[in-house]
């Protein structure tokens, strides 16, 4: 419920969030039996105690407290369910907090999913019209942004076809584009913009640089940590509902990955492998300069990878392979032995063989490594093995996990100044 | 609308309710939301014949079959109407065209806040508008269905008394009872969907229990039972008015307006106190 207060929260803060808890419920059956007594408890006058957890209820958001500045950009990050949407859809109102307040000064835009309001028979034109209405705009001000808002989301001919044969991306850009011109003064803005080509989202974050200098007030929730760096000042981190992190956006990513990264190192490789069987690779070692064994590296240092195989029959000139890969296994650096020019006549029984990537180039974080032994012609593998170690980078200077680096390849870097 | 003011959003237990501040703010909103309510009510008004052949017809179609069975069971013996006024088919169907206000607006009032599950759940805006928004579809099809009639008297060479010119006021608090009842099934219908089915059960049943495709008859216990039947007070006091310019039971009239004008009240406060809580029911 909206209540008007004149002058209660200072003219200059935008949103207030004070120790704001939200609640809900895992069941079907419990959610029902809570929606009625919750109801009807409500229509009867009777105090509804939200501040305790019911059998089967869960806290989506716990204690959570800021203030954001008229003008600022708040970046939100955290895993999947910690809560992001839910803290979107309490401050535009969608949802009541179950404990706390919240204090919201200004029109709201939420873009929590775009042409949300979209009838799929009826056509762009009379969208624009209903999702506008329903975004709080008058038709005098659709009128006079039309144009505007159909040049945004350059969908041409499409206008006035019914908006079930748009394609998705064409979807997402009307939608954005009536919500973005409904001129908020605080833009709410899920992951959204996934879903759009590299044009429209580049044309979006322009938007969004243009309604930042604008001053306008921004919270934006994102898994592009590149983006959130470059729009945001401050960033929290959520996770499972609590708020583990809010500072400067530069360290709530450092934070955010190097949770991600405690998460990894607990999880199992989870490798797949597939192969005649014929040769198996039976174990990995990594190793440093120094021949200790290790999964952790400097940037620079050479890693020795050792594998140990079992042949149960004789092959003759096996090939072995080994790739690094990134998290989202896209491959960094691969090597064969034939590549290499290096010649093995046969392995039978048990074995090792070493491969070392020397002075290794890469940005700080996590890799993995996928090995393989294969036949003379390279088709069929006797045993590949995805995943099957991973070993992590960091900086030898600098702090341990310093995600400022763009891209993955990172050589030695030297940089000169010289005066003239 | 002044946008540049300050929201505050609390848990539902700690909003302390003022009746007179909350009716003051249930109106300013119905106010301000009447640019939605006249985009959703076109929404539906386009949407909802644009992929059928037979379009507006529809309305018209189902009051006819409706009243074609009354009489072929009536002329085959199995049902005994007994005499009306005026031709059956104009009695039938002008009471017919009333009572599907109330019974197609309480159907989609019921339904409307669960078809816009999608919208509710991710955007914020007024949720009454939904519901005013269907029982003025509702009201659209009425006067279509007034436009049909005009030519079944034609027709059948009857004529109405003056005093149609009164069935707006009347129709009013046939009106503020479905809307309440809307309202208040609209909400339950969020957590128990199995309340759709049971409202259109509901006026499926009222309708044969109320004199509308029949002449009031004189048994006491039929007569006792409509003393309780809101809507078909309402609607045969319409349909009086039209076909014989006075209603023969007036002071029952009076008293189910008054009830209708505080269930309409009642429901729509509970409505809105109870709102906010909607979208996460879904």
């Amino acid at each position: 419920m909206q209540k008007n207060f004149k002058n209660m929260i200072d003219n200059n803060i935008a949103i207030k969030v004070d120790n704001v808890s939200k609640k809900f419920c895992k069941r079907l059956r419990y959610s029902i039996a809570y929606g009625l007594t919750d109801i009807s408890k409500k229509i009867l006058g009777i105090s509804i105690e939200s501040q305790k957890l019911r059998k089967n209820e869960f806290w989506a958001l716990d204690d959570i407290s800021f203030e954001l500045k008229k003008g600022e950009t708040l970046g939100i990050i955290g895993p999947n369910g910690a809560g992001k949407t839910t803290l979107l859809k309490l401050l535009s109102g969608i949802i009541m907090p179950d404990k706390g307040k919240i204090e919201v000064n200004g029109r709201v835009g939420a873009l929590i999913e775009l042409g949300a309001g979209f009838h799929p028979l009826l056509t762009g034109r009379e969208n624009i019209y209903i999702n506008g209405a329903i975004l709080g705009m008058s038709k005098k001000e659709i009128d006079k942004k039309f144009d505007s808002i159909v040049d945004f989301a350059d969908i041409g001919d499409f206008l006035d076809m019914p908006v079930k044969s748009y394609s998705s991306g064409m979807f997402v850009r009307l939608g954005f584009a009536v919500a973005i011109h409904s001129e908020p003064d605080i833009l709410l803005i899920d992951e959204v913009l996934a879903v759009g080509d590299m044009n429209f989202r580049r044309k979006c974050y322009q938007r969004m640089l243009d309604l930042k200098k604008e001053k306008k007030t921004i919270v934006f929730v994102s898994h592009n940590l590149l983006l959130i760096k470059k729009l945001c000042q401050k960033s929290m981190l959520l996770d499972q509902g609590k708020m583990v992190f809010y500072d400067n956006t530069v360290l709530t990513v450092n934070n955010y990955i190097s949770l991600q990264e405690n998460r990894f190192s607990k999880e199992p490789l989870n490798g797949y492998r597939w192969g005649t069987g014929e040769a198996k690779i039976e174990y990995v070692k990594l190793s440093n300069i120094d021949n200790i064994v290790t999964d952790t590296f400097y940037n620079g240092e050479n890693i020795c990878i050792t594998l140990g195989y079992n042949a149960s029959k004789k092959i003759e000139n096996p090939i072995f392979w080994i790739c690094i890969t990134d998290d989202e296994d896209n491959k960094i650096s691969g090597t064969t032995t034939m590549q290499e020019n290096v010649i093995i006549p046969y392995i039978m029984g048990k074995g090792e063989i070493k491969c070392i990537f020397k002075n290794i180039s890469l940005c700080p974080g996590i890799y993995y490594i996928i090995a393989g032994i294969y036949g003379e012609d390279g088709e069929e593998p006797y045993d590949r093995f995805g995943r099957i170690a991973k070993f992590r980078i960091i900086e030898k200077t600098n702090q341990p996990l310093n995600p400022n680096f763009t891209g993955i390849f990172r050589p030695e870097v030297k940089w000169l100044t010289q005066d003239k | 609308m002044n946008y540049n003011q300050t929201k505050v959003y609390l848990p539902l237990s700690q909003q302390k309710i003022n009746l007179f501040i909350l009716w003051k703010q249930m109106f300013c909103e119905l106010i301000k939301s009447r640019e939605i309510i006249w985009r959703l009510f076109l929404r539906d008004f386009i949407a909802g014949y644009k992929q059928s052949l037979l379009g507006f017809l529809w309305v018209i179609i189902m009051p006819l079959i409706m009243v074609a069975s009354f009489i072929f069971l009536n002329r085959s013996g199995i049902l005994n109407i007994g005499k009306t006024e005026i031709p059956y088919p104009v009695f039938a169907l002008v009471g017919l065209s009333i009572w599907q206000l109330f019974a197609s607006g309480l159907v989609s009032c019921t339904n409307s806040i669960v078809t816009s599950g999608g919208l509710i759940t991710k955007i914020n805006f007024p949720k009454e508008s939904l519901v005013f928004s269907s029982i003025a579809q509702s009201l659209l099809e009425f006067t279509i269905r007034i436009a049909f009639l005009v030519i079944v008297f034609i027709v059948f060479n009857v004529y109405p008394s003056w005093k149609i010119i009164f069935l707006p006021l009347i129709l009013i608090p046939l009106l503020l009872f479905t809307l309440g009842l809307g309202f208040l099934f609209s909400l339950l219908n969020v957590v128990i969907r199995d309340i759709a089915n049971f409202v259109s059960l509901f006026v499926t049943f009222l309708l044969f229990i109320t004199p509308v495709l029949y002449p009031q008859p004189s048994s006491r216990l039929f007569v006792i039972i409509n003393k309780f039947n809101l809507p078909g007070i309402l609607t045969t006091s319409a349909r009086d008015i039209v076909i014989t310019g006075s209603i023969p039971q007036l002071t029952s009239f009076i008293y189910a307006s008054t009830l209708c004008l505080f269930i309409f009240v009642i429901c729509w406060t509970i409505f809105h106190i109870v709102e906010p809580i909607v979208a996460e029911k879904f």
